[in-house]
């Protein structure tokens, strides 16, 4: 219990307090406290990275050793992993941690990323615009008044957001007058929604973010939340 | 058990739903139609900012996205580092991304080798570091000691590219290439804490959150979406891959305007008919 809960409990609410505190203290001592913090934080996030790894492949050996539905899908995150990781630290030959010589060029860890990466994503990606299609056709429906606005809003937006008019005359050869001063038009009411409407409601959210972290904060700073030591506590 | 029967209308709405929004991507990509536009006040506002920087200017440029956001992010990232290099700036590149180092330095090989820039010298490409808001803190303290080494394992210390820049303080700008939350990070811990100018250049998706900090100043500009990145080739009059991809963003959006407003008027000629719940 002592080591389980109590020491965290103390080497939080220490480190937390002067974390807090040296913010409003104008000494050089403060700020070398700052800089040797931040040092050991970026360390502590480096270590995260690895319970990141961890925690992913855990899940797809889990996967594959239950068989569950895709499970082969898992297969291809260990393949990917593994060459991924030995390209890496071949290093096209200069091994791990090395750079490679000046005037190299592109290595094969670049071309992975380039070739397969890079694609993949895109394409992950770019499937949201489909479904983003499939679910405002069926789901932006004037019910009432307040879905009118937001249909509203969302039209001027979706006009203002593109130069609508400029590329349909363009298409025909001409660029009238009328084309970018519409085009103009719908960008001021788009901004004016954005800077607006928008900027209210946006700040509204994070200003609720803001003070739910800053209670978050005080209750794990004072030992009131303890989840994150685990063990259901 | 009998299976659920399959809704073949409502599935087929979907799928021609899908057919024609391919269709308008692929054709105005395809076909390479023209486009010309005028530039919206946003962008103009960060290009005129960046030409007021002396020659010598250290502008941080963090890569804060992934391959995901690369149709948008990247003609940015492409864009800003042309103007850079053509004032004479040095471009400072980081990223809280692991997979931002890969987009960093396509981004760097394409446009400093037109430039004929030279690593170290030049620029400098730091790479990624964990830590989020800790190493933004780390930057500000101390930026050489967060990078000691950039991404070919220069020293940070000796660097040409770095003289004169301990912390971020000693920045002139810096642009948050975001296809996340960075933006409120940089903001909070990064330009009100070390005094420097930010402009946020993020995807469309995450264009809205950065307002209320345009408005209050904390931002000196905003470059959003794929728009942003299009009206920035315009004003560099240097068209490139975001102009290029304009019309099929326009005839995507013409599109569903259209498809929406169909519904609407299905919808509203059903309640009349009553033959659709409110």
């Amino acid at each position: 219990m002592w080591y389980k809960r109590t020491i965290p409990l103390i080497i939080v609410f220490v480190l937390g307090i002067l974390a807090f505190a040296h913010n409003f203290v104008p000494h050089q001592m403060a700020a070398s406290f700052r800089e040797t913090m931040s040092e050991w934080m970026v360390i502590a996030g480096g270590f995260a990275l690895f319970i990141g790894i961890y925690s992913l492949l855990h899940m797809h050996v889990t996967r594959i050793r239950r068989q569950t539905t895709g499970w082969a899908y898992s297969v291809f995150v260990f393949i990917g992993a593994a060459a991924m990781i030995a390209l890496g630290l071949w290093n096209d030959g200069a091994g791990p941690l090395q750079s490679v010589a000046p005037g190299h060029g592109t290595t094969w860890y670049d071309w992975g990323f380039d070739t397969v990466l890079l694609p993949c994503q895109a394409t992950i990606f770019s499937l949201l615009a489909f479904f983003m299609a499939s679910a405002a056709f069926r789901t932006f429906r004037v019910r009432n008044f307040s879905a009118g606005l937001l249909l509203v809003a969302a039209l001027i937006v979706m006009f203002g957001r593109v130069p609508i008019w400029q590329t349909v005359t363009g298409w025909f050869g001409v660029q009238p007058a009328f084309a970018k001063g519409a085009d103009g038009a719908l960008s001021v009411a788009t901004d004016a929604i954005m800077e607006y409407p928008n900027l209210a409601a946006s700040r509204a959210i994070i200003l609720g973010i803001s003070l739910g972290a800053i209670s978050q904060s005080l209750r794990i700073l004072f030992g009131i939340e303890r989840s994150y030591l685990g063990g259901g506590d | 058990m009998n299976p659920k029967p399959i809704n073949w209308k409502a599935g087929a709405t979907r799928h021609v739903i899908y057919a024609l929004i391919a269709i308008a991507v692929i054709v105005p990509l395809l076909k390479k139609w023209p486009s010309s536009f005028t530039a919206t006040p946003g962008p103009r506002r960060v290009y005129n900012f960046i030409e007021k920087l002396e020659p010598g200017s250290h502008v941080l440029l963090a890569f804060d996205y992934s391959p995901d956001s690369k149709a948008e992010l990247y003609p940015m990232s492409v864009s800003l580092l042309d103007h850079c290099f053509r004032k004479g700036l040095i471009p400072i590149a980081m990223t809280h991304w692991p997979q931002g180092v890969g987009m960093a330095r396509r981004a760097f090989d394409e446009v400093a080798a037109k430039h004929d820039k030279v690593a170290g010298e030049d620029y400098a490409v730091l790479g990624f570091k964990p830590g989020y808001v800790n190493l933004i803190i780390n930057m500000g303290e101390n930026l050489k000691s967060a990078f000691p080494e950039d991404l070919d394992g220069r020293s940070t210390e000796t660097m040409p590219a770095l003289e004169g820049v301990e912390t971020l303080r000693d920045i002139d700008l810096a642009v948050d290439l975001a296809a996340g939350a960075t933006v409120d990070a940089w903001v909070m811990y990064g330009s009100d804490r070390y005094d420097f100018p930010l402009v946020a250049a993020p995807t469309a998706v995450a264009t809205p959150r950065c307002y209320p900090f345009v408005q209050s100043k904390q931002l000196v500009g905003l470059l959003g979406g794929l728009r942003g990145a299009a009206d920035y080739e315009q004003i560099l009059n240097v068209p490139g891959k975001a102009t290029e991809l304009m019309p099929a963003q326009t005839v995507t959006h013409l599109l569903l305007i259209v498809l929406i407003l169909g519904a609407n008027v299905r919808f509203i000629v059903r309640k009349l008919r009553g033959t659709e719940d409110a």
